[in-house]
């Protein structure tokens, strides 16, 4: 299969998200400030659908494949309640108080959804800024376009990829492989 | 969709749909006894204290490399009974492709027309593409008063799509009407992007 070049040689999904290494560099070094200034105990970036882009902080013990399902699945639900009452607004933010730990979990632009758990000694103002603030750069940063030399690699490295004549097949000999009888 | 050229990663949504108590999370609760643990996640469900799904059921897929990439394949379903609607909606945000799974009991008829129905209806709402691949599976078919096959596809009005037969709770269909639609949804990835 052969993909056709749009956009300068730059291969583009009509829905969903891409993200180029470019983007996740940016990503991580957002994460990385906003969990040094509040400080956070957790971050999780997930998208709408709630497929893990970036964690950071104390993650080991957590499934994050799983919470990332949840961050998803609360926003989207807080989102309705709130267009149902009639309260929608961009970038809305949810925040639940602990007894040792604060969540917030907040929209950061149309494609991703931001958590960030504190300690109860973070004050909430403090926390409540500087996630909001971050939400808006993580959002900026998913829109931005990458430049054209990785927008070329990209195009060479999608057409190998997922220009494979075979790959439904190759997909389900990974499935047959996962199964057990 | 998204990609992670970074991590070189490809997560793609499944959604199981259709009418209360037709056998979605019994789908994904075969899925997750057959498939190999180290290549997927815990089922999630969020459940009423009836053992009912409130929101959904979430299982996660990971299929090793696949030339060069590492496809992660996030498998939902949603709240069948009637009163959860707004709940089916959001759970089908951002599907790349759908399974249909309808009752087979012939007392419910009304039941999967009317799900099917309410499903192309967010579909449309939610803009998501006419052309999402979508899977029909015609469960519990070992059923004494299970509707014909024909019959069944026709009162839905699956119009060419793929339609499977299943017995859910035995596994049998489960894996199938699987591979089925990742192979939709897979030939989709290939046509978006080009």
């Amino acid at each position: 299969m052969k993909f056709q070049q749009s956009n300068g040689g730059h291969y583009s999904l009509r829905s969903g998200m891409t993200i180029y290494p470019s983007q996740d560099k940016l990503i991580s070094e957002t994460l990385t400030d906003l969990k040094q200034k509040l400080p956070a105990h957790l971050i999780v970036l997930v998208d709408v659908t709630g497929q893990v882009v970036s964690a950071q902080g104390d993650k080991n013990n957590i499934d994050l494949v799983s919470l990332g399902s949840l961050i998803a699945g609360d926003l989207a639900a807080s989102q309705e309640i709130a267009r149902l009452t009639g309260q929608y607004q961009d970038n809305q933010l949810v925040l639940r108080e602990g007894q040792n730990f604060h969540t917030f979990i907040i929209e950061a632009g149309i494609h991703l959804a931001l958590l960030v758990q504190v300690a109860d000694s973070v004050p909430l103002g403090w926390g409540r800024m500087l996630t909001v603030k971050a939400a808006h750069r993580l959002a900026e940063i998913a829109e931005q376009q990458p430049e054209e030399v990785e927008k070329s690699k990209t195009a060479q490295e999608t057409e190998a990829m997922l220009g494979e004549e075979a790959l439904s097949d190759l997909f389900t000999d990974a499935l047959d492989d996962l199964w057990m009888e | 969709m998204f990609i992670n050229w970074q991590l070189r990663e490809l997560n793609l949504k499944v959604v199981y749909y259709g009418p209360a108590l037709s056998g979605k999370t019994t789908n994904l609760e075969q899925i997750h006894q057959h498939t190999n643990p180290k290549q997927r996640g815990e089922l999630v469900s969020l459940k009423t204290r009836e053992d009912r799904t409130l929101y959904f059921d979430f299982l996660q897929l990971e299929l090793g490399k696949i030339s060069g990439l590492t496809p992660k394949i996030h498998l939902y379903t949603v709240p069948g009974q009637s009163y959860y609607e707004a709940s089916r909606k959001l759970v089908l945000r951002g599907a790349d492709g759908v399974v249909f799974v309808a009752d087979s009991n012939k007392n419910r008829v009304h039941d999967n027309v009317e799900s099917w129905e309410n499903m192309k209806a967010h579909l449309i709402s939610l803009n998501i593409p006419s052309d999402l691949p979508l899977i029909v599976q015609l469960n519990k078919r070992d059923l004494p008063n299970a509707i014909d096959v024909t019959e069944l596809s026709q009162t839905l009005g699956v119009n060419g799509h793929p339609v499977f037969e299943a017995v859910a709770v035995q596994g049998k269909g489960v894996f199938n009407t699987l591979k089925a639609i990742i192979n939709g949804v897979v030939r989709r990835v290939q046509r978006e992007m080009a």
